[in-house]
């Protein structure tokens, strides 16, 4: 008598299956070029529309031209660049790029928090209709909204100018003749586009989170304030983030409309911001080299904060399952 | 620690009454397991208990003090959730210090008891990892310690096992019962696996459609179901149900159901519809002559579960299913005879689904109603 050990079913098959299976890796390590073809259209346009102007522009900057067909181009090298850097309008108009883009954050990332965590109070049919109200002026063209507001703000008979003087004593006169004034205006325009466009995504990611969390954090004992702080807002950070971004980078791109149909930039520059001044520059002046290098600085320069946040956000991101 | 005290509770959505007019005392030191299929209002109870639901109706004390309209925050409960509920963006440390933190604990107590909550679930290797780096086990784990670290006056569990696979649910049940012994804290657990209810509970609540079925330990529960949809949904394979009649002769309690008549004690008692019920371990091949109930068909198909054998048998258009040792040979399409102790069997009336008890002397007023 004696043991026998039982052998493992089937092992000598399983191991010509992995033998097999090892072809069929090298063989698919051919890839399908399907896939290719599909984006192909999307990839073409990128390049014709995006990156061909994009090098172009590189190109333009270290070159002097009035833009003209028949006209040469004359090397430059970087006297563009400086010429740009000792541009008296180009420190006014960072500035109020800034000042724009601090205003917007406040619009669409700050605001909207708080209406967003409103509305969560609201409940059925009347909350869907008041986060409706909020978005539709985002739907509204911007020059639409400027020829609205124009008429709103109008020095003789514009609602808002009316309601201040006779209701407050409050005389605003011609707002978009006004340094301030117009800054303000174009502030209180766009952030009321913006508004409804940061509620959305807000609400967005709001619904995004599980209310488990806040429900456990309310049974350990945590008050609402606490669950805001702890919880909520954090968990929301990948959405203000994205906010955030979206706010820095197309803010600029935002409020060039209004600027174009509203005050074209004055008085004396006090609402202009980069973009309009890069238009001006080629367009009003003909300029499109100096135009090319202020189109590559402002480039580089918004590329380096997309860059920035997008590390922030993958580090702050976590996964919810 | 507690005892929780529910009045004629009632949760009613829009056209649905969730729970209904449930009366429930929870003794301090309960291991309270509510049962019941998915959909009767078990997470909803516990979520009132909870204070995350207010009540349409009704009053919840607990030790005393009616907490109803008190919000969640200040009832000092634990709650386990079925999704575990960790924060995702803290630590397994930070998860579990969350509770001390609301509470203002100091440094060195939290520390103290992070760690011991810790130490007790076996989770100090993992204090860093965030939740999402955890397996399914782990993470209820974590969920349980965040429950541990505070003397809450209850620990209420939403179907916490239900995510784990079959082994692991077997050791974190018995790790549950261990954890309670040590404890001897109140326990609010909810599940729809009655494996869980019969294995940790101290006493069964049976809810159905929102409602109380029975409420027992899981021996009573078990062994004197209180109503038909009782007896069909404790034990595996439920308890075979049959309709039949109640009738009287020569001086005999006598059971009709399949086409035959069985005895089942001295005694009289008026017609009267019933469901006859018996569980597939007590259908038994010696009984077969001698039993209460008799059974005469044909094994349609049988079940090895390894320790024993499950037959389904055909009589009539009826199936019944009988349990038996692996010792007893039995083939598909052979005849199959066997019998059930009057003892054994549970008569429930057909009326209103609730169990008959038989009494040597009957009361009037039931007399009466039969
Ligand atoms: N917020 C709600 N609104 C409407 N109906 C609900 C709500 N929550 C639960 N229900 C309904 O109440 C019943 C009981 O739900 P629940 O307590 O979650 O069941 P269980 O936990 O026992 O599976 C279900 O029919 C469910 O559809
Ligand atoms: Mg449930």
């Amino acid at each position: 008598m004696s043991f026998t050990i039982t052998p493992v079913p089937g092992q000598e098959r399983y191991e010509r299956i992995a033998r097999e299976g090892e072809a069929a890796v090298r063989r698919w390590r051919k890839p399908p070029i399907a896939p290719y073809l599909f984006i192909l259209p999307a990839i073409a346009l990128l390049v014709f529309w995006i990156y061909r102007p994009l090098i172009e522009t590189f190109q333009l900057s270290f070159y002097h031209w009035n833009l003209l067909p028949t006209a040469p181009k004359q090397p430059a090298g970087l006297s563009n660049y400086t010429a740009l850097f000792h541009d008296r309008e180009l420190g006014k108009a960072v500035i109020n790029t800034i000042l724009y883009i601090a205003a917007f954050l406040v619009c669409s990332v700050i605001l909207p928090l708080v209406i967003a965590l409103m509305s969560r109070r609201v409940s059925g049919r009347a909350r869907t209709i008041y986060q409706a109200l909020v978005f539709v002026p985002f739907l509204v063209t911007p020059v639409a909204t400027s020829a609205v507001w124009r008429w709103l703000f109008d020095p003789y008979d514009g609602v808002i100018v009316v309601v201040l003087r006779k209701g407050f004593g409050i005389d605003i006169g011609s707002v978009f003749r006004s340094d301030h004034g117009a800054l303000i205006a174009i502030i209180i325009i766009v952030g009321w586009q913006m508004l409804g466009f940061g509620v959305l995504v807000m609400t967005a990611g709001m619904a995004g989170i599980s209310p488990d969390y806040a429900e456990a954090a309310s049974v350990d004992g945590a008050s609402n304030s606490t669950i805001l702080r702890r919880i909520t807002v954090p968990l929301l950070s990948p959405t203000i983030l994205f906010l955030a971004l979206m706010t820095i980078l197309l803010s600029a791109q935002w409020t060039y409309p209004m600027i174009d149909v509203l005050t074209q930039g004055g008085p004396d520059n006090a609402t202009t911001n980069i973009y309009y001044l890069l238009y001006e520059i080629a367009f009003n002046n003909f300029d499109a080299g100096m135009a090319g290098a202020a189109g590559t600085v402002f480039f580089l320069v918004f590329g380096a904060i997309a860059v920035l946040l997008v590390k922030l956000s993958d580090k702050l991101a976590f996964y919810d399952n | 620690m507690s005892r929780i005290e529910i009045v004629g509770l009632t949760q009613q959505f829009k056209d649905h009454r969730a729970v209904d007019n449930i009366d429930l005392t929870i003794e301090d030191g309960d291991f309270v397991v509510l049962l019941g299929p998915s959909g009767c209002g078990k997470t909803t109870l516990l979520r009132m208990i909870a204070g995350l639901l207010d009540p349409t109706s009704g009053q919840i004390l607990i030790d005393g003090q009616d907490v109803t309209h008190l919000p969640a925050k200040k009832r000092n409960l634990a709650m386990v959730f079925q999704s575990y509920a960790l924060y995702p963006h803290l630590s397994v440390e930070k998860n579990l210090a969350f509770p001390l933190n609301v509470l203002k604990v100091s440094k060195e107590e939290k520390r103290e008891r992070v760690l011991g909550a810790a130490r007790a679930l076996g989770l100090e290797s993992l204090l860093h990892r965030k939740p999402r780096e955890l397996s399914g086990g782990q993470r209820q784990r974590v969920a349980v310690g965040r429950a541990l670290v505070r003397e809450p006056s209850a620990y209420l569990m939403d179907e916490p096992l239900s995510n784990l696979d079959a082994k692991l649910r077997t050791n974190t049940r018995q790790e549950l019962s261990e954890l309670h012994d040590r404890l001897s804290a109140t326990f609010v657990y909810v599940t729809h696996d009655q494996v869980e209810a019969m294995t940790m509970a101290t006493k069964i609540v049976i809810l159905n459609g929102g409602r109380i079925e029975q409420i027992g330990t899981p021996e009573q529960v078990y062994d004197a179901p209180a109503s038909i949809f009782v007896a069909g949904f404790v034990g595996s394979p439920p308890m075979n149900l049959l309709e039949g009649s109640l009738s009287t002769r020569d001086g005999h309690v006598q059971a009709t159901a399949l086409g035959s008549t069985s005895r089942l004690w001295p005694g009289t008692c008026p017609e009267h519809k019933v469901t006859i019920g018996f569980r597939a371990e007590h259908l038994r091949l010696e009984e077969a002559e001698t039993g209460a109930v008799r059974i005469d068909g044909v094994i349609h198909q049988i079940e090895n579960l390894g320790g024993e054998q499950v037959a389904y048998i055909k009589v009539g258009d009826h199936t019944v299913v009988a349990k038996c040792g692996r010792e007893v040979t039995l083939e598909r399409g052979e005849r199959f005879t066997a019998g059930v102790r009057a003892a054994n069997v549970h008569l429930f009336d057909q009326a209103t689904g609730r169990r008959m008890e038989w009494v040597e002397e009957p009361a009037p007023a039931l007399a009466d109603a039969l």
